[in-house]
């Protein structure tokens, strides 16, 4: 795997700013963020369900793996110099479904962080 | 030749002898591993380990030479040898400490290099065809 697409939302602040955080990381394998539901994102993958990606955060593989929710956030940990030990870590059979609650808590709460944290426009 | 001397003598013998032999065992041992953290790489492994190892030599001969003084008069060769083996055995201290520190280094360095190349954590959920724009 060379690069790793991502599908974010542009209208919630927490992912904005985890984009910008994104950027200044080192590594290991090179990300590439589209906003979900846009003439981008349909147009290099024509036949993928475009409404889920709204749900939570969507990665796609070049080869066209595609990875979702809690997967995806432990994708975008895998391709960082600094946290692909965690992304093990953070994989393993005991602390799987802990990562998953925590994610799906964070994601489908993300308007409500984004605003109590003061990061929505 | 008076005890203090004679202490000091041969606390920088033995401390000497004893640097220069943990800085031989990481040398000849350390070499492994690190031609396997630079794949194969011989020149490149050989270059830092040699490094390494002036650093430890460096760091371990500063202490003994600053570890040196006394700071009392020695009366009998019994409070000679009660002294001389205090000394001995805080520089041994330091130089397990150096060489443990060492193989963290080494370890951690290796670990990074197997990182690099391994596979994903988790299975794809699906696939999908992917549109090169």
């Amino acid at each position: 795997m060379s690069r790793l697409t991502l599908l974010y939302d542009p209208s919630c602040g927490l992912c904005r700013r985890v984009q910008g955080w994104l950027a200044e990381q080192p590594k290991l394998v090179e990300l590439r963020m589209i906003p979900i539901k846009t003439k981008a994102a349909r147009k290099r993958f024509p036949k993928l369900n475009h409404e889920l990606t709204a749900e939570d955060l969507t990665a796609i593989s070049d080869q066209g793996a595609v990875y979702f929710g809690p997967k995806a956030w432990l994708m975008v940990l895998w391709c960082l110099s600094r946290y692909r030990e965690w992304s093990y870590r953070l994989a393993a059979p005991e602390l799987l479904p802990t990562t998953r609650r925590v994610v799906s808590l964070v994601s489908q709460h993300r308007y409500q962080i984004s605003h109590a944290a003061g990061l929505s426009r | 030749m008076n005890i203090e001397i004679a202490t000091y003598l041969l606390y920088l013998s033995i401390t000497i002898a004893l640097t220069i032999w943990v800085a031989h065992t990481l040398h000849k041992n350390g070499r492994i591993f690190l031609v396997d953290v630079f794949h194969g790489n011989e020149p490149l492994a050989d270059s830092v380990n040699h490094l390494l190892v002036v650093g430890f030599y460096l760091i371990n001969l500063g202490y003994v030479s600053l570890a040196l003084k006394l700071g009392y008069n020695l009366a009998t060769p019994k409070e000679g040898i009660e002294a001389l083996s205090v000394k001995v055995g805080t520089v041994l201290l330091v130089l397990g400490g150096m060489h443990f520190f060492n193989l963290f280094i080494f370890s951690r360095m290796r670990r990074r290099a197997t990182m690099r190349n391994a596979p994903p954590p988790v299975y794809p959920d699906a696939f999908t065809p992917v549109e090169e724009v």
